[in-house]
């Protein structure tokens, strides 16, 4: 193995590094942003649909009944967001690494 | 005039008479007319002789005339059963329950009532292929507010529509270089369900606005007038304005010889009720389209024809 082989391999594995860190330190975290974000407005929208959940009586809660078929899944994630988020504090600070 | 032509006003004034009676004029010029009783208490059965249901029965003796009475409750049962259904398609059964618990609960809304009877309005005015389809309407509060439903509920889905476009698209964005994204705008039920019942709202309000009439009934005394007022500047209000009105329940005039306490009574009602008429023509923008007077009898058969004589209310058909 000459020495430019060497260099290479090396600079492959600083590459890996490298990348490892980006995607650890800047990308990672920014796709989680935005889909905890996307999470924050999915619960506006299925609070929206379903204020009765918390007893708040919802004039349309005739019409959201429909969509429930389609959100189950959703749904239930949705209940466990909304039990253990102790505050808005804590769920916007999750997002960040300290 | 209009294809959508609507009666309404205060509770037990007579407004399944008066719409019965123009019904019956209709169907006697020759238009293929169908009468839609809205209110849950229904009583066309009783103007015709004739039980009906959910969907449109050709009436005895007439050519060309159809009647229905909207069954919420049937509607609503309906509703909860398309869902059920779906439901049982879509979900794992681990939280059916959880939701089939929701499900039930919707249904038992006040609003639920008043949502299956609006919704199957649009059916009538969707699918009916009638000339003229005359609304026998519930009293006045009801209607009022189910007049008004296409609006608010128009901005309610769209409120929701834009929440859950908002958070696909961020779910789409979260998902870049070639990640499975957890949701998609394409084929999302959501948005397509919701879509669908804004495109209704819409169909609604647009053919209110454009394609319906609305006549109020009224009797000629004071409390009943008070309430017409209040239903006309409300249905104004709501971009709906009243064609007409109709008195109903004028006392008869007692012949001029006659003298005694009967006669002094209805001389006397028949002056009180000319102010109030007087009232009614004078400070009211829709006009009086007809005044009605009380029968000895229920108005049913040949009563009906001679109440329909005194509507004068145009039946041509729709340009």
């Amino acid at each position: 193995m000459d020495l430019s082989d060497r260099i290479a391999a090396f600079r492959e594995t600083v590459e890996e590094w490298l990348r490892g860190i980006y995607h650890g330190m800047i990308s990672h975290p920014a796709y989680e942003l935005i889909e905890k974000e996307a999470e924050d407005q999915e619960d506006a929208f299925l609070l929206a649909c379903f204020p009765d959940a918390f007893g708040i009586p919802s004039p349309v809660s005739y019409y959201t009944a429909e969509l429930l078929p389609y959100l189950g899944a959703e749904f239930e994630q949705w209940e466990r967001r909304m039990w253990d988020r102790g505050s808005v504090l804590e769920r916007k600070g999750s997002q960040y690494h300290f | 005039m209009d294809r959508f032509v609507f009666f309404g006003g205060k509770g037990g004034v007579g407004k399944t008479t008066v719409s019965s009676a123009y019904a019956h004029k209709c169907a006697g010029a020759g238009l293929d007319t169908l009468l839609v009783s809205t209110d849950p208490a229904h009583s066309t059965a009783d103007v015709f002789d004739q039980s009906f249901d959910d969907d449109p029965t050709p009436v005895d003796g007439y050519d060309s005339l159809e009647v229905m009475e909207i069954d919420p409750e049937e509607a609503v049962d309906e509703h909860l059963m398309g869902i059920k259904r779906q439901l049982g398609d879509q979900v794992s059964p681990a939280i059916v329950n959880e939701i089939d618990r929701q499900i039930e609960l919707a249904h038992q809304t006040p609003g639920a009532h008043e949502a299956a009877l609006f919704d199957r309005f649009i059916d009538v005015m969707r699918e009916s292929d009638h000339d003229r389809v005359v609304f026998d309407t519930s009293p006045t509060g009801g209607t009022l507010r189910l007049l008004s439903l296409p609006e608010y509920l128009g901005g309610w889905i769209d409120r929701l529509l834009s929440k859950r476009e908002a958070s696909v698209d961020l779910y789409e964005k979260s998902a870049i270089g070639g990640r499975e994204p957890r949701r998609t705008a394409v084929g999302d039920p959501i948005i397509a369900r919701l879509r669908e019942r804004k495109e209704n709202f819409e169909f609604a309000g647009r053919t209110l606005r454009e394609e319906a009439t609305f006549y109020l009934v009224a009797n000629p005394d004071e409390l009943s007038i008070r309430e017409t007022r209040r239903s006309v500047a409300s249905l104004a209000e709501r971009d709906l304005p009243v064609a007409g009105l109709v008195v109903n329940r004028l006392t008869p005039e007692p012949e001029s010889h006659e003298e005694g306490r009967g006669a002094r009574f209805l001389r006397d009602r028949v002056a009180t009720e000319r102010e109030r008429v007087r009232e009614l023509e004078e400070t009211f923008d829709p006009p009086v389209v007809a005044t009605i007077e009380t029968r000895v009898a229920e108005v049913k058969g040949d009563l009906l024809d001679e109440v329909a004589r005194e509507l004068d209310i145009a039946v041509d058909l729709p340009a």
